[in-house]
């Protein structure tokens, strides 16, 4: 096979670059044997380059495809979706390695790597990420530079380096667009990538739950206070209460997702903060009690947790104001009573029995708290994420036999004992806590901050928190998680290589913390940078402006850039003033568009000839034109100006062609 | 009128065969009072071309046979002491023709070419303090051969402006060259030739050439040629006032042997070659034979509209 136009060897480089560039970040979800596809095509690659190896015939190649396609099925159990999408595109980037011959086809293999680099951000869109993106964007460029070069340009850096001089060109266009350019909703919904929004609290708590939360040091959200950050006894943030309970786990009733505002009122001053909120798959939001959001983000629930209409896919941002000790429901008895004294029939007689018991000594259901909590402080219970196993009756082994567990365990054994005594109360999960940043002042709570607590009901003061763990770990909530399990030394045992494990080496927790910090600005300006923060943003510099202004001006701009782009492409001051030339140029174009073009040093004459050949049918007309523009022109016969021409060209234009029938060189 | 040029042409091709383009060349030079110089290795038919032209046109024919010891005299002619009269008497050298063939021009010295350089350009003669006019249809063929250099004297830039044009005649085609072999011998073709056209006519032919109209349009095309010789980097110089009129009169005679009364670009493109080889050279090459590929960046690329 010839290699007739030909991939310069500087354009091959680069592309053989590019690809490693690209496909590195994806390695963390393909599969391996992609390595070995790639590592087997850029090899026969250069083969084909060197002449020692020829293109795939056409049953290889769909054997290759075909190959690649079992391979995405096998190892990700489908072909479609986003994993197994991904893959497959990065299999069709690697085999069109090998069929590629002409520089169309590098073209493609060109766009499908920016493409591939887009796709990155599906899994990985932190600040590091977008950074490292530039990279195998630059190597495309220069294979992109690299295809337009002659094959005689050897040396690969010039080439790069005119990538990057375009790249950093490019900047200013970026951030123009950054900027102004309108936010669209997606035209479609994108799968999510499988692992991400899996940590997080979930919609019911089973024992354990609670636990892989805590070894878990992702984080969760970040909050931005408008003041001080309150005391850390005060970060309690919720996200979802648990009503119903079946003997083993706590779930979720429907009731608490009625969209239906709870009655509260606002007492103490308000407390401004801005969370950005890593996704969860969830849709509720985090906030302290009582909160509220601008309206549309998100709603309160009737179990006072705010939730949105679609999960939490993608890093989210709201402004929430909360009013830390708002009364809630404390007005008239709340109709979800009801569900908040929900037991399982049976089950878990002991813890039942001593709940009758506690309620007879204490008369008042606060004083039946204070007791509960009393005893949770004062008998050997003990903090543990490891907690020994419990049998069928999970609150009766826990209060009576093993006395040791986590934040769940002693928020659902003192809710089931406060039910089984006649007092409303639910499960509350969330958050507590969290890391204070002091190089950005902001917070960072972690799923290792997970927690959940108890709230009960009495009359006329409404809901009432309370954190039963608080009693028996006060470390956990006064210092935070590793403090509590400071004895067991398992903090984030499983995760050697979270920088949260290293917190005691000063200059590795500063470091940790600025780049947090620097990953934080990241997200709440660039990532979040969309939709109202633009909105916003735009009307702080530019003053009142709806969507409508700004797109009108986005065209006004755009219209004036295609306007100065037409005057200087077309140049109208250098318009041909002479009419006969005028015509001749039309003629001109209009054979043109037939697939004859005039050369540059042809005169009118021999191009209506050559026209003519190539014409045959409109050649009579072709050669009048011509004859009588010559007559005209360099005659200078007088009486036929402009007007007989023109009516002739007219005549010659609806005469033989209407259509633009394919030009005639066979 | 041009029913007899186009017999004269046609009468000179049966005897010079399958060289129509450089008859045509050569007709178009004459008519529009130019000067010829042919440039090709012997036997290629110069002397055949210049004969038969004068014969047709019923020229009166002289030939000059250049060499080193060629003296100006020779050419020009001299007085001459007469007994009988006792007077000097002027024998007119053979520059004193209607149609004078300069064989091997750069055979002779500087002195002896420029005696009939200057000859073709005043158009008469002065020897002795006397000035005599020559011929009124005035004609010279020049040939050189480009080979041999040995012992010639190359006419210079200065001096190859004077001829209107150059040509080549080059080998003729195969059929040609058959037709040849198995024809007649030039020589009584030559011999058999009528003259097609009167003095006057030809005078008359050659006033009509010069009335033929050039536009501003194609003024300005020539124009845009000779600027583009002047400014574009790949010319050693460009072309002389003398130059851009020589290939106006050409492309003049051209239209008017086309049938036109005025000029169109393709007449100037067709005679562009060579009025115009002969007078540029290559920046890269200055001392080197022609601008051959000048000119074809000539037609290929200035505007012909």
């Amino acid at each position: 096979m010839s290699v007739k136009p030909g991939i310069p060897r500087n354009s091959l480089i680069w592309l053989l670059v590019a690809q490693v560039l690209v496909i590195l970040p994806h390695l963390t979800h393909l599969p391996l044997w992609i390595i070995g596809l790639w590592l087997g095509c850029a090899t026969w690659r250069i083969q084909i380059f060197r002449m020692r190896a020829r293109y795939p015939r056409s049953w290889l190649k769909a054997l290759l495809m075909i190959g690649a396609g079992f391979g995405v099925y096998f190892s990700r159990g489908s072909l479609v979706g986003l994993e197994a999408g991904v893959v497959l595109l990065i299999a069709a980037f690697i085999l069109k390695l090998v069929e590629m011959s002409t520089r169309r086809d590098a073209l493609v293999l060109i766009f499908l790597g920016f493409f591939a680099v887009v796709t990155s951000y599906l899994f990985e869109d932190s600040l590091l990420a977008g950074l490292y993106s530039l990279l195998p964007v630059t190597a495309l460029l220069a294979a992109m530079i690299g295809l337009q070069q002659s094959s005689l340009v050897t040396r690969p850096w010039p080439t790069v380096r005119l990538a990057g001089s375009l790249l950093l060109q490019a900047v200013p266009l970026m951030l123009v667009l950054f900027l102004f350019f309108p936010r669209l909703p997606p035209l479609w919904s994108l799968p999510q990538a499988g692992d991400r929004g899996v940590t997080g609290l979930a919609d019911h708590m089973a024992p354990g739950d609670i636990a892989r939360l805590g070894r878990s040091p992702e984080l969760a959200f970040r909050v931005s206070f408008d003041g001080d950050i309150p005391p850390r006894e005060q970060l309690y943030w919720r996200a979802v209460t648990f009503e119903r309970f079946d003997g083993r786990r706590w779930s979720q009733s429907y009731a608490s997702h009625l969209p239906q505002e709870p009655e509260w009122q606002a007492v103490g001053e308000p407390l401004g903060y801005n969370v950005v909120m890593q996704p969860s798959g969830q849709p509720w939001l985090f906030a302290l009690d009582v909160a509220r959001v601008a309206p549309g983000q998100a709603q309160l629930m009737s179990d006072f947790h705010l939730q949105r209409r679609q999960p939490v896919n993608q890093p989210l941002m709201y402004q929430v104001t909360s009013w830390l000790d708002a009364r809630r429901e404390a007005v008239r008895a709340p109709e979800s009573l009801g569900r908040s004294l929900q037991l399982p029939e049976r089950g878990n007689p002991r813890a039942r029995a001593w709940a009758m018991e506690l309620r007879r000594s204490a008369q008042e259901p606060q004083a039946m708290v204070d007791a509960l909590l009393k005893h949770f402080n004062r008998q050997p219970y003990h903090y543990t994420l490891e907690p020994p196993p419990v049998g069928d009756d999970i609150v009766d082994d826990f209060l009576f036999e093993t006395r040791s567990g986590f934040c769940a365990h002693y928020a659902g054994a003192m809710t089931f004992v406060l039910r089984a005594a006649g007092i409303p109360a639910r499960v509350v999960a969330g958050y507590q806590g969290g890391e204070v940043n002091p190089a950005g002042n902001y917070l960072s709570v972690h799923q290792f901050d997970a927690h959940a607590w108890v709230e009960y009901w009495v009359a006329e003061r409404g809901w009432v928190s309370v954190d039963p763990t608080f009693q028996v770990a006060p470390e956990r909530v006064e210092q935070g998680l590793e403090q509590a399990l400071a004895r067991e030394r398992s903090f984030l045992a499983d995760q050697p290589m979270s920088l949260l494990r290293y917190r005691d080496i000063g200059w590795v927790n500063t470091l940790r913390l600025r780049w947090d910090s620097l990953n934080y600005g990241w997200q709440r300006w660039v990532l979040n940078y969309q939709g109202e923060q633009q909105t916003q943003m735009l009307q702080r510099w530019l003053g009142k402006l709806d969507a409508q202004t700004l797109g009108l001006g986005l065209v006004a701009i755009l219209g004036v850039l295609t306007a100065v782009l037409a005057l200087f492409l077309f140049k109208p001051w250098r318009r041909e003033t002479d009419p006969h030339q005028r015509l001749f140029r039309r003629f001109e174009r209009l054979l043109a568009r037939h697939g004859v073009h005039r050369n540059k040093g042809e005169g009118a004459r021999s191009f209506a000839e050559r026209a003519a050949a190539t014409l045959p049918e409109q050649a009579p007309a072709i050669l009048a034109f011509v004859r009588l523009y010559e007559a005209q022109r360099y005659a200078q016969l007088p009486g036929t100006t402009d007007e007989l021409s023109h009516s002739l060209r007219q005549l010659r234009r609806a005469l033989p062609w209407r259509l633009p029938k394919p030009a005639g060189r066979s | 009128m041009r029913t007899r040029l186009d017999a004269c042409l046609r009468a000179v091709n049966e005897v010079l065969l399958g060289k129509e383009a450089q008859v045509r060349l050569a007709l178009t030079c004459l008519l529009a009072r130019g000067h010829l110089l042919v440039e090709d290795m012997p036997g290629m038919g110069k002397t055949t071309l210049s004969h038969t032209l004068a014969k047709v046109l019923g020229l009166e024919f002289q030939r000059i046979q250049f060499t080193s010891d060629l003296l100006p005299g020779d050419i020009l002619g001299t007085s001459v002491f007469d007994k009988d009269s006792g007077q000097f008497v002027f024998h007119p050298g053979p520059i004193f023709a209607e149609l004078v063939l300069a064989d091997e021009i750069n055979r002779a010295t500087p002195k002896s070419q420029s005696a009939l350089l200057e000859a073709m350009e005043e158009g008469q003669v002065t020897i002795e303090g006397a000035t005599r006019p020559l011929p009124d249809p005035f004609f010279v063929i020049a040939t050189q051969n480009p080979v041999s250099s040995g012992g010639t004297f190359a006419l210079p830039e200065s001096q190859l402006d004077r001829f209107l044009m150059r040509v080549s005649l080059g080998y003729p085609a195969k059929a040609a060259e058959k037709a040849l072999l198995l024809g007649e011998s030039r020589r009584d073709l030559l011999l058999r030739l009528e003259p097609l056209l009167e003095h006057d006519e030809l005078r008359t032919i050659q006033d009509a050439v010069s009335q033929v109209r050039a536009s501003d349009a194609l003024v300005d095309y020539v124009l845009r040629l000779v600027e583009a010789t002047r400014t574009q980097p790949q010319f050693a110089w460009g072309l002389s006032p003398r130059g851009s009129l020589a290939l106006l009169a050409a492309a003049r005679a051209w239209a008017f042997l086309d049938g036109r009364d005025y000029v169109i670009p393709e007449d100037v493109q067709a005679v562009l070659p060579t009025v115009v080889g002969h007078r540029l050279r290559e920046r890269a090459d200055a001392t080197g034979h022609g601008g051959g590929a000048l000119v074809q960046w000539l037609l290929r690329e200035v505007p012909a509209l």
